[in-house]
């Protein structure tokens, strides 16, 4: 039954963080391009922003079975797990207390372009850290330093 | 897919998850099913929490989407039938489409 938990927790890892990652690191890129067909630039920054809504919400799955993953192998007290779960949890705040509210805020100051270009700046660094976050939260999982299982 | 009809697949297995998990706690009890459905209970749980939360603003249809088990039905229902301000509903959009889950 672990194969299956894990197997799950993979593959949502992978489609649904995928996802995030690539539309999160194109939108401050896109932002700062000038509008230069206004609609349809608008067009594909609410696509970005939608992906990056909605692959986080689907990105609940993978917490949810790594913590059933977790308890079905026995490490839940492992200190490299439950620094992956902190810096887990640090990465979903990022993303969804800074990333995603400021898509949304770039999104809706856009047809008017922003005067200053800050914004889509911030953003891209706080993207940056998300994606930082969960590539040591991948590293984490595949060291596992202090285990005795595998690898 | 428009978030109330994500929030109906959720509300559904939600309930669905937790009643396989009761019975099968109540019967069998094979470990294989109440670890393969635990954590997808969990998830539609969350989806559900998650999705009411971006839905709406109300705070007791919010506090009504953490109840266990039936809370995506009930936001469903309290979504469909007292919109805010009174209004009648979104109904239109979605005709029979009352039978959420069970």
């Amino acid at each position: 039954m672990t194969k299956f938990l894990l197997s799950v927790h993979v593959i949502a890892a992978i489609v649904a963080i995928g996802p995030v990652t690539v539309a999160a690191s194109m939108f401050p890129a896109a932002a700062r391009r000038p509008l230069a067909d206004a609609g349809r630039d608008l067009a594909v920054l609410r696509s970005l922003h939608r992906i990056c809504r909605v692959y986080a919400t689907v990105g609940v799955v993978v917490p949810v079975f790594g913590l059933a993953t977790a308890s079905s192998l026995g490490v839940l007290g492992d200190a490299w797990l439950i620094t992956s779960i902190v810096l887990t949890a640090a990465a979903a705040g990022v993303l969804v207390l800074l990333v995603l509210p400021r898509q949304h805020h770039i999104l809706a100051s856009m047809p008017k372009p922003g005067p200053d270009g800050r914004g889509p700046a911030r953003l891209a660094m706080y993207t940056g850290m998300f994606n930082v976050l969960w590539a040591v939260v991948t590293v984490l999982m595949i060291v596992r330093p202090g285990s005795t299982t595998g690898v | 897919m428009d978030s109330l009809r994500a929030l109906r697949i959720a509300a559904g297995t939600e309930l669905a998850t937790l009643v396989v998990l009761l019975v099968n706690l109540a019967t069998v009890h094979w470990p294989a099913v109440s670890s393969a459905v635990g954590p997808t209970h969990g998830c539609a749980y969350l989806f559900v929490v998650i999705l009411t939360v971006r839905q709406t603003r109300t705070p007791r249809t919010r506090a009504t989407a953490v109840v266990p088990g039936i809370g995506g039905l009930l936001v469903l229902r309290r979504l469909t039938r007292v919109p805010r301000g009174g209004q009648p509903v979104r109904r239109a959009g979605s005709p029979g489409s009352a039978g959420s889950g069970r």
